[in-house]
């Protein structure tokens, strides 16, 4: 295992952390505070070519095909770049479990027809999978896709949906054969404005205020045969296929929000007096900057491995959910100590430090709550 | 290749102690022999043992449904 970077590839961090800087952090207290989506901010990253990393170069804007590698370092500098932690999560979806799933398992035609779309910004997509009784058991759904002439009849309900009420394309997991359980769920990409398919509005929430989420109903929804992806029975794999690499690329701008954050209280302790000198200088402020710091680098050392993993072409399934566990954890226990090290001042919306946490909780319950990820765990090695 | 499979399943994988071992044309699946991850664990122990990959686009049920699939997959991809 080798954990060097070739200079090409932190090249490519740095101009993504300068471009974040520089075009992303202008209104993003607002768009918080009033559940906005920039779509202005989504379009500039398309721009720059970040919704591309995870297809190969004739769908994106890239020249050649980016590795895996690569692509979580830049996501990482997108994390640390943009202070919108909403931003890069909802990115994250789009190309890791819609794009990455059309890129494998589309037929030509569905490549062509969606991929240049998502990866330019013009379209924007999401990823079905929850429903209001099927969360943690979510192959346990209830959404049914029957047969007919010519495609399917979709009929069921999805909930907590990433980018749903802002998306022009869904891609929705659905019963196909009951009998069959997990093995016998389907794939379609559904499109906006089809009969019977209907977004909900944007839900408040704690945190991630500037992604749109919320639920997608489809009422006898007829979609074409042609707009299943993959083969009938195929869903099972095709969120098996996403998993680990979502956990990853989504993780790795947490390792770079939490990069940001420790930075950002090193500045505040060290600056800020009381009793006659800096609070850094108080043990049980520096302890906790110290466990920040630990928190990143074990973080970081588990992000880079599982990335490795990925990038040899191996599986991934302890290591990964031992990424999600340790990282969704570490950042809200990191954003808590922020709070506590600067203070009153921390406590306050308007200074940008309190947004983490909030920001950070949807981390232990998305994608696999911890509980999930410690079941996971325990039952590889051996329980 | 078939004896590994089944000895593989029945000594690491199966969810409950298996009645008089495992049958090739047991159904895997359906009957909850493999759960999801159990079924990760194979396919990573097929690609390690007989040196083949296993694309994503081809974890189907078809492949997987009982041993004597899985055998034929393999056999199929020789
Ligand atoms: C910010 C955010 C974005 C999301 N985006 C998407 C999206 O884009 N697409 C999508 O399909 N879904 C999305 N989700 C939904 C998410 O995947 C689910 O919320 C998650 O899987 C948990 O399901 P649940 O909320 O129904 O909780 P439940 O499954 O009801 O869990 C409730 C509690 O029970 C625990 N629990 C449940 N089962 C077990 C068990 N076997 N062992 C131990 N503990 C258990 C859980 O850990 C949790 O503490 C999103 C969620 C959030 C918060």
């Amino acid at each position: 295992m080798d954990f060097s970077w070739t200079e090409e590839q932190l090249q490519f961090k740095n101009e993504v952390i300068s471009f974040a800087e520089t075009k992303l952090n202008d209104s993003h207290l607002v768009n918080d505070h009033k559940l906005e989506f920039m779509r202005k901010n989504w379009q500039l990253c398309a721009d720059f070519g970040m919704l591309s990393l995870s297809v190969p170069k004739q769908y994106g804007t890239h020249t050649k095909d980016i590795d895996i590698l690569s692509a979580i370092l830049a996501m990482e500098g997108l994390g640390y770049g943009c202070r919108d932690n909403g931003l890069p999560f909802a990115m994250n979806a789009q190309m890791w479990t819609v794009q990455l799933p059309i890129a494998q398992f589309g037929t030509e035609t569905q490549k062509e027809t969606f991929l240049p779309k998502l990866t330019s910004g013009e379209w924007i997509a999401c990823h079905a999978l929850t429903e209001p009784e099927a969360g943690s058991d979510v192959f346990n759904m209830q959404t049914t896709a029957t047969k007919v002439e010519g495609g399917y009849i979709l009929n069921g309900k999805k909930h907590l949906i990433t980018l749903g009420p802002v998306c022009d394309i869904a891609l929705v997991f659905a019963v196909t054969n009951p009998t069959l359980g997990k093995w016998g769920l389907s794939v379609f990409i559904v499109e906006k404005g089809t009969k019977g398919f209907e977004t909900s509005l944007n839900k408040a929430k704690m945190g991630l205020r500037t992604v749109p989420i919320g639920d997608l109903t489809f009422t006898d929804c007829f979609v074409k045969e042609e707009n299943r992806l993959g083969s009938e029975g195929a869903g099972w794999s095709i969120t098996n296929h996403s998993l680990e690499l979502d956990r990853c690329s989504v993780h790795a701008s947490q390792i770079g929000a939490m990069e940001r954050q420790l930075e950002a209280s090193i500045a505040y302790v060290k600056q800020r007096k009381q009793f006659g000198k800096s609070v850094g200088q108080f043990q049980s402020v520096s302890n906790r900057i110290a466990d920040m710091k630990l928190r990143l680098e074990t973080s970081r050392l588990l992000l880079y491995k599982v990335a490795w993993l990925k990038s040899q072409g191996k599986s991934a399934m302890l290591e990964s959910a031992m990424l999600k566990l340790q990282i969704s954890e570490s950042f809200v226990a990191s954003s808590l100590d922020t709070i506590r090290n600067h203070g009153g001042y921390g406590y306050l919306t308007e200074n940008e430090v309190e947004r983490d946490l909030r920001d950070a909780v949807g981390g232990v319950i998305y994608a696999g709550t911890s509980d999930i990820q410690r079941n996971i765990i325990a039952k590889t090695i051996g329980l | 290749m078939q004896e590994k499979i089944i000895k593989y399943i029945e000594e690491e994988l199966a969810n409950e102690e298996l009645d008089g071992g495992l049958e090739a044309t047991e159904d895997l699946l359906g009957s909850g022999i493999l759960d999801s991850l159990g079924m990760m664990k194979l396919i990573a122990f097929l690609e390690d043992e007989f040196g083949c990959k296993v694309l994503p686009e081809e974890m189907v049920i078809e492949n997987f449904m009982t041993v004597a699939h899985v055998n034929d997959y393999l056999v199929s991809k020789q």
